[in-house]
């Protein structure tokens, strides 16, 4: 593809390309600030205004908000990467033995769907995290729960569809067991259909992520965390603007770049009903 | 009377459907006190009493006080009788019955949460409606863009971001706590734009689609005006999406409720389970998600019903 058809395209996707570019802006500014140390405190210097030393100034506690800021980026996106395909994993596959299972089976899965998508997805994991007392453990379960029921709804009604065609039909006479039609014919069209579930659940898991943090039940403080720095510098909102937005727009850029970047793979790799 | 019968066949199934899961949702409450790693007792003489204060014989006489060490199926028996009389217990921190607790601060949420889903239909609606009835226009385009920043923003930030606006720079507004009316304000307005992100674009789709149907099409032929047209047999339709999304976006406000109540300091519900939760004040925090599910059960059965309504054909065809 020649430079020209490129920025032809970028000028029609200008979200897709600013997203692109916010992404590599992102990595790059990750690695040359991952040489700093996020824990070391300076309390003769809190809450000090961006400088040379320190690109967006220092918490209360004197800590570099660049390098907490940039040290939390890994954990919060694999954290929420270790949800989504632990959450699609069991979602798919429960989905999917719903639809070729027999009914009761069908029945006891979707029941206990609805039943984790009656309680809203944040009180799960508030639930776990506050019993279990806060760290990564629990929150991991408490997201995973509470987005594998989306997974299992949406194969399954994918499975469903599939398993009526003629092809399936003609696959299960001519004698291939459950597993090979199942992995063969009705798994690459449920994988398709749940990828966007997928990039949205990513998107959904870091707010969660950061929200557990924001409410003192994520992972446990000095840890840098988004959400938790946001919180533990509130009471400082009007004399530190920009340690206060350097977290909330690391996370508002997270958010919506996994968005984004998650509709253009999926635009090139597979063809979207229009 | 056969209309009513009718209407009853078909509501029966969902009454049953959010009965079980209300029975379901209790049970899941009590294997998750049980399942706790540690002794119960023992976690309720340390939250009563204080962690480092805590002996064996003040586990064992809670142990009795409370029937811990009777077998689990007698105290399944027992809680589930409790429920069914409205009893949820003591808070183990106040005291205080459980219930009373809720309620207590129940009203605060429920008077918030309903204010900003009204605030967020007063604005998604009119919003939603011009960008459907010309779609691609500006304001189609401008407010989907923003739908999707809003979307992509935790609820924290929205209310940091309206604090530092409305209340830091431009001191029109108290910043946090309750007292006066305006304290209602800011939280109200978070919680509304949190969820007009999405309930814009529903409002707008629905809108968009009835516009396109040919019913339409055939009230204009018969001379209908556009609005007219649309006020006669589009309302009706473009409503049906959009009622059974308002309840969907109850589990949306309970997110939000939990943090906006958090970060204006704001006495509600959300408050108060987020404090119970690093108290470990295990009655209350069942207490109040048993109460959550509840009625999200409910309200989602309201939908269903109110849908039922709006779309008589339905009845027929879930009878069927």
């Amino acid at each position: 593809m020649t430079a020209a058809a490129n920025s032809a395209i970028a000028a029609k996707r200008p979200a897709r390309t600013a997203a692109i570019l916010a992404c590599g802006l992102l990595v790059v500014a990750a690695l040359a600030a991952l040489s700093l140390d996020p824990l070391s405190q300076d309390l003769m210097n809190t809450l000090e205004p961006p400088s040379l030393a320190h690109p967006l100034g220092t918490d209360h506690l004197g800590r570099d908000v660049l390098a907490r800021v940039v040290h939390a980026a890994p954990r919060s996106l694999g954290i929420a990467l270790v949800c989504v395909t632990g959450a699609a994993g069991l979602g798919i596959a429960l989905g999917l033995v719903a639809a070729y299972a027999g009914r009761l089976v069908d029945i006891c899965i979707m029941r206990l769907c609805d039943l984790l998508l009656a309680l809203p997805g944040i009180l799960l994991a508030l639930l776990l995290a506050g019993f279990l007392g806060g760290g990564i453990i629990p929150m991991l379960i408490g997201i995973k729960l509470a987005l594998w029921p989306q997974f299992t709804r949406m194969s399954r009604s994918v499975a469903l569809g599939v398993l009526n065609e003629p092809h399936v039909e003609a696959a299960r006479l001519a004698g291939f067991p459950a597993r090979t039609i199942l992995l063969r014919h009705v798994l690459p069209p449920v994988l398709r259909q749940t990828m966007i579930l997928a990039s949205l659940g990513t998107g959904a898991a870091v707010m969660s992520i950061s929200a557990l943090g924001f409410l003192g039940l994520g992972l446990k403080p000095p840890t840098p965390e988004w959400g938790a720095m946001t919180s533990e510098l509130i009471p400082y909102l009007a004399d530190a603007p920009v340690q206060m937005a350097a977290p909330c727009i690391a996370i508002f850029l997270t958010v919506l770049t996994v968005s984004v970047l998650g509709e253009f793979v999926l635009s090139r790799r597979t063809r979207l009903p229009a | 009377m056969d209309a009513v019968k009718a209407l009853w066949d078909v509501a029966a199934p969902r009454l049953w459907q959010a009965l079980i899961t209300g029975w379901l949702l209790a049970t899941l409450c009590f294997a998750f006190t049980h399942a706790l790693p540690g002794d119960v007792a023992l976690r309720v003489a340390a939250a009563r009493i204080g962690d480092d204060r805590v002996t064996a014989e003040a586990a064992d006489r809670i142990r009795q006080e409370e029937g811990l060490g009777l077998p689990v199926l007698d105290q399944y028996g027992a809680w589930m009788m409790r429920l069914v009389k409205g009893d949820l217990g003591r808070s183990l921190v106040s005291g205080k019955p459980v219930l009373a607790e809720i309620i207590d601060h129940g009203r605060y949420t429920l008077m918030l949460g309903t204010i900003g889903w009204l605030l967020s239909y007063l604005l998604a609606l009119p919003i939603g409606f011009w960008a459907g009835w010309w779609p691609g226009g500006a304001v189609d385009r401008l407010s989907m863009g923003l739908a999707v920043v809003l979307a992509s923003l935790p609820t924290f930030l929205v209310g940091i971001g309206l604090i530092s606006a409305f209340a830091l720079t431009l001191h029109w507004l108290p910043p946090a706590g309750f007292r006066t009316g305006a304290h209602m304000i800011l939280p109200a307005l978070t919680l509304a734009l949190g969820l007009a992100a999405y309930s814009v674009r529903i409002v707008r789709n629905a809108v968009v689609e009835v516009r396109q149907a040919f019913y339409l099409t055939y009230a204009r032929i018969r001379g209908h005006s556009a609005t007219g047209a649309f006020r006669h047999h589009g309302i009706r339709n473009a409503a049906i999406p959009i009622v059974t999304f308002a309840a969907l976006q109850f589990a949306y406000l309970v997110d939000g409720f939990v943090i906006v109540e958090t970060l204006f300091n704001y006495p509600g519900l959300g408050d108060l389970l987020v404090r119970s939760l690093l108290a470990r004040d295990v009655p209350v925090v069942v207490g109040a998600a048993l109460l959550i599910g509840w009625t999200y059960a409910f309200i989602n059965l309201a939908a269903d019903l109110t849908c039922l309504k709006l779309d008589p054909r339905r009845s027929v065809r879930d009878a069927a």
